[in-house]
């Protein structure tokens, strides 16, 4: 399955956990989704956000002053 | 009683309501706040965000809501006039604008900035050529509304989108009556308004589409909500109402509209004699019929069938209790005394035929007796 991409580097907590949440309901349960987060506030609260609702963590990967991450819909 | 005065503002579906309501109840954080509370409003807040972007065709960064159309039109024109920081400047907007557009372009002129009104053809259409000669190299933004709120003409806005793009001038289109209704090129103006209250969502609720990168200052200054544009608390029942709105529009209702609106000016003019419409029949928003009947002022005829139990209205809302004639009218080059028989009669997703059967013949009555009465 190909994974979808949503960047929210630049996008205030929590309206990026909000869109990230948005994205994931509408993908198919297991699809993934590569997710870019800035570093401090956003990787530190939008991760728990996502797996309260059941979203699985699959990889987070630092890259410079950003995150990416992979994100697994909830099945 | 039956209700025709939807470009005013219209009735809010019950499905908003529903939205609106559940919202209020539950959903009472701060969609800034970073708990649980604070996320279930962000989470309504970017899903009305959401819709609303892919129905102008923008980025959900784009999207700047506001506290409605009048917000939003300052907005764009304060913002755009000021938008390099260099006093001066050159606006062009028509002479057929909402009172939001033309009383802020009045009162930029009053800090300096050049106006130029356009001229409008005899329905109220703007020549994109008169916008390609209007423009300087100090213009800062055109703007022109794609559906006019009075007589509903509908502009040439691609040609006249096309003339901005290919002088690099930024556009803003005041979308507030054509958003949901008639096709506009969003994507290509900088800057959109739209509203709630005229698409069956609340008052109250705007957007201002701002094209990214293009460097508007805000207004309000404060907790730099909604990037920094638009500083305050969001009023999160309202959006969630306005992207629910949104969601029910439906080219289907706009044409079921559009057949109202025909058979309510076909009746209008066969039914009564001395009967005028103002505007095209053939560009012409699906919700609204602007008529007049020599001899009967407009005025007398609102009040004469709001007796009746119809409800319509003289030109634009904020204009209703003047007794001088319609600015847009005038501007079409109608005669005052013409002008001072208009009345603007607009449907919406409540109209039925039987209410337009009902206002026909009410104003077959209401026509014969102020005739017969002078
Ligand atoms: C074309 C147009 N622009 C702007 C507005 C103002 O919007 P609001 O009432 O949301 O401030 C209206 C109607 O009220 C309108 O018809």
């Amino acid at each position: 399955m190909s994974a979808e991409r949503l960047d929210l580097r630049g996008v205030k907590c929590p309206a990026n956990a909000a869109r990230a949440l948005l994205r994931l309901e509408c993908m198919d349960a297991g699809q993934e989704l590569e997710l870019w987060l800035d570093d401090g506030e956003p990787i530190d609260s939008v991760p728990p956000s996502l797996e309260q609702e059941g979203h699985e963590i699959v990889d987070r990967d630092r890259q410079g002053m950003h995150w990416c991450l992979r994100v697994r819909a909830r099945r | 009683m039956i209700y025709l005065d939807n470009a005013s503002t219209t009735p809010v579906a019950r499905e908003v309501v529903e939205t609106m309501l559940a919202a209020l109840r539950d959903t009472y954080g701060n969609p800034s706040s970073g708990h649980r509370a604070g996320l279930d409003a962000a989470r309504l807040l970017e899903r009305a965000r959401a819709i609303v972007a892919a129905a102008l065709q923008a980025d959900p960064d784009e999207v700047v809501f506001t506290s409605g159309g009048t917000e939003a039109n300052n907005l764009a024109l304060q913002g755009a006039v000021r938008a390099d920081g260099r006093p001066g400047g050159h606006l062009v907007v028509s002479p057929i604008e909402h009172s939001s557009v033309l009383e802020t372009a009045a009162f930029l002129e009053g800090q300096g900035v050049a106006v130029t009104r356009l001229p409008v053809d005899g329905e109220g259409r703007v020549d994109p050529d008169d916008v390609r000669r209007a423009l300087r190299p100090d213009t800062r933004l055109v703007s022109i509304a794609p559906a006019n709120h009075e007589v509903g003409t509908v502009q040439p806005v691609d040609a006249i989108a096309a003339a901005c793009a290919d002088a690099g001038i930024p556009l803003h289109l005041d979308a507030c009556q054509a958003f949901t209704r008639v096709a506009f090129p969003a994507d290509l103006a900088t800057l959109v308004s739209v509203n709630g209250h005229k698409i069956h969502g609340p008052k109250g609720v705007g957007v201002l589409r701002v094209r990214r990168g293009f460097p508007l200052p805000p207004l309000l200054h404060g907790g730099g909500q909604e990037g920094g544009l638009r500083s305050g608390t969001p009023n999160v029942p309202a959006i969630a109402g306005f992207g629910r709105a949104v969601q029910l529009a439906s080219p289907a209702e706009n044409a079921r509209q559009a057949g109202l609106r025909d058979a309510f000016l076909d009746r209008a003019q066969e039914a009564l004699p001395g009967a005028r419409v103002f505007g095209s029949r053939t560009d012409r928003l699906c919700n609204n019929a602007c008529v007049g009947f020599d001899g009967v002022p407009g005025r007398e005829l609102v009040v004469a069938l709001d007796r009746l139990g119809i409800q319509v209205s003289r030109g634009s809302a904020c204009a209703s209790g003047s007794t001088r004639p319609s600015a847009v009218l005038t501007a079409m080059g109608v005669p005052a005394t013409v002008a001072l028989t208009a009345i603007r009669v607009s449907v919406g997703r409540t109209t039925t035929m039987d209410d337009i059967e009902a206002a026909i013949a009410a104003l077959k009555r209401v026509v014969a007796s102020m005739r017969g009465g002078r």
